[in-house]
């Protein structure tokens, strides 16, 4: 019994996953058991898949210890991108715009990992930059334009069948794999905990970062596409702070902001915990609009019942190493 | 030369007249009169009157850069300013339009802005393992959804009352904002390179542990600080309400945090802490202000000066991260 406590307590997945579980489980009876249905949970699912897919090029980011908060605005100049491609005729096949936002995405990413390993720029202050630059062509290069409903016809229909579903499963089992058995993901992890040893042990620091941001960029151009036909539009201001959104996401699941700690698997916890509160608030009787202050509360408290947590631990074996 | 290192005990560098005009503060400087005359000759209305008309509704950010400078230099960040901003105008409102005197509602702000920053204080120094970027960003979203919900989403709070207005007018052409900014920017800079508590902010972003066992107080200069950013928001607050006398809760200071950084930044202060000064940061601002009034003048788009400014500050400090690497490359020729 003594082990299976620690083994909750002492994994930041576990406990979140428990919480959830909890919660969910709460929520169900709360709403006269309508709320585990597929459709709803589909639906969790779909609202947050920008976040999520953004989610796992984030995890990476953090684990090398930088940060990314040009996501949106790569996200915003490759939907716009998308989108006027549609209005104007040029390009109507789908897969074929996925390709091009991803391209676009990689670029600016690819960018972004240059100069911040080549440069020696700080992560935070490139991806400023760089968030200034993207979110301001987004609007610059396209006049200022908007592409409407009809304009994006066949994103929606693509956003209305499986696609986002199966983009969102493919990108986690991938990321996961990756991750965890290859000597990639390993290379990231390596270089988030001791940079220096990464480097002597002879891992190539500057390319593996630069693959960190390029996949970053390709994330969000994916997202980019992805905003368009799920939304069915495609605006200069799409999804302006969520780029926020996608951070505590991580920091919810448990990715550490100084690097080295996170997994796919809390990033994906993180991500969907959001969601599940959302719909949590107004069976307690919370109008929406409470939700932005509760969010704002729940990063809060997570950070630091995670803290709270790891000082009782380290003193707990501190008092095992005395005995 | 002194002990091993090789370096000298004295951190009071002695400049000469032309390492000052080559370094960075001298460059920017350079840059604010290349802005100023560009500025000219684009528009005729590019004068000292009229830049000083278009001035006010620009400056009240410059107000957030020297806290954010002392946070910056301490090698933290903080992101909630924005929404400190927008919450201490909220209550600014409240108390003007329940026909509370003009002293009061100064006070109300202002208590308002230092209790959030007190707020960030006090969870980063109660847990000083936290990521400053994570508390703040929390806060952010916390100090935005109070004003979220007092005010309504997507209503707007209107500041009933002209008791205001003697902050809006000039003292001859200067606008009063000026005046106050150039004040307070005097205090800053007096109080980080005059005094010890400047100079212990330096000591904390270059070396946090070292300061502890030297005995400075860290965690009770980070709540000093955070507490004076929150204060800075208000008062910036209080002058754009003069600006703009309605307070949403979704746009009122919005992205102020990511501009007042950018201003630091390209002032040539470094986010890993312990280096730049408010100098720089001061002239980095007006050079931003004075650049976004121009390009107002001859109807540019404000996303292409928002282009423009995300463009200098990568070049500002991929010039320092080169200038750095190329230094080392010589350093290791030498030897």
């Amino acid at each position: 019994m003594k082990g299976f406590l620690k083994k909750i307590t002492g994994n930041h997945e576990v406990s979140l996953a428990i919480i959830l579980i909890v919660l969910f489980i709460v929520v169900d009876i709360l709403s006269g058991f309508t709320f585990h249905g597929i459709n709803n949970i589909g639906e969790i699912f779909k609202n947050n898949s920008l976040t999520l897919i953004m989610s796992l090029g984030m995890l990476c980011v953090l684990l090398t210890g930088g940060i990314d908060i040009s996501i949106t605005g790569v996200l915003a100049f490759s939907g716009m991108s998308v989108g006027m491609l549609m209005k104007y005729n040029v390009i109507k096949n789908v897969p074929l715009l996925f390709a091009i936002a991803i391209g676009i995405g990689a670029l600016c990413g690819l960018l972004n990992g240059f100069i911040i390993a080549k440069g020696k720029v700080s992560p935070i202050i490139c991806t400023l930059g760089a968030m200034y630059i993207w979110r301001g062509l987004a609007t610059v290069v396209f006049n200022g334009e908007w592409a409407s409903g009809e304009n994006v016809a066949a994103m929606s229909e693509f956003g209305n069948t499986a696609g986002p579903y199966i983009i969102l499963a493919a990108a986690f089992v991938i990321y996961f794999v990756v991750m965890k058995w290859t000597p990639f993901g390993r290379k990231v992890y390596a270089i988030g905990s001791n940079r220096e040893a990464a480097r002597i042990s002879g891992i190539n620091v500057d390319r593996v970062e630069i693959a960190v941001y390029t996949l970053m960029g390709v994330l969000a151009g994916l997202a980019g596409a992805l905003s368009v036909s799920l939304y069915g539009s495609a605006q200069p201001t799409m999804q302006d702070g969520k780029e926020m959104d996608v951070i505590a996401a991580c920091v919810i699941g448990g990715v550490s902001m100084s690097g080295g700690r996170g997994t796919v698997v809390g990033t994906l916890l993180g991500g969907i915990f959001y969601a599940v509160v959302y719909k949590a608030l107004p069976l307690v009787g919370l109008e929406s609009i409470w939700q932005n202050l509760i969010k704002g509360v729940i990063i809060l408290a997570v950070v630091i019942i995670n803290v709270v947590s790891q000082r009782l631990s380290r003193r707990q074996a501190l008092a095992r190493r005395e005995i | 030369m002194a002990g091993k290192s090789g370096r000298t005990i004295s951190a009071t560098p002695n400049r000469s007249f032309l390492k000052t005009v080559l370094s960075w503060e001298g460059a920017l400087v350079v840059i604010f009169i290349a802005v100023l005359v560009a500025g000219r000759i684009m528009s005729p209305s590019f004068t000292l009157d009229g830049v000083m008309f278009m001035m006010p509704q620009h400056l009240c950010q410059l107000f957030i850069v020297f806290p954010m400078a002392f946070v910056l230099i301490m090698g933290e960040i903080d992101i909630s300013v924005g929404s400190i901003a927008c919450l201490s105008a909220t209550t600014a409102c409240l108390a003007a339009n329940a026909g509370l005197p003009l002293p009061l509602v100064i006070i109300i702000c202002l208590a308002t802005g230092v209790a959030c920053g007190a707020l960030n204080g006090f969870v980063l120094t109660k847990w000083p393992e936290l990521p400053p970027m994570i508390v703040t960003l929390g806060t952010q979203i916390i100090f935005r959804g109070i004003a979220e919900v007092v005010i309504g989403a997507g209503s707007s709070l209107k500041y009933d009352s002209d008791n205001l207005s003697p902050f809006a007018t000039y003292l001859g052409p200067v606008p009063i904002v000026f005046i106050v900014v150039i004040v307070v920017a005097a205090l800053f800079m007096v109080l980080l390179s005059r005094t010890t508590f400047g100079r212990r902010l330096y000591a904390i972003g270059s070396n946090r542990i070292a300061a502890k066992y030297a005995g400075i107080g860290v965690n009770r200069m980070r709540f000093i600080v955070y507490a004076l950013a929150g204060l800075m928001a208000a008062l910036c607050a209080l002058f754009l309400l003069t600006q703009i006398p309605a307070v949403k809760s979704d746009e009122f200071g919005k992205g102020f945090e990511m501009n007042v950084i950018a201003m630091c930044v390209f002032g040539g202060i470094a986010t890993t802490g312990g280096k730049g000064n408010l100098f720089g940061a001061f002239i980095a601002g007006m050079t931003i202000v004075c650049l976004r009034i121009a390009l107002g003048l001859v109807n540019v788009n404000d996303n292409v000066i928002t282009i423009i400014i995300g463009v200098l500050l990568i070049v500002s400090v991929l010039i320092s991260g080169i200038s750095q690497i190329l230094a080392r490359r010589k350093l290791k020729n030498k030897t």
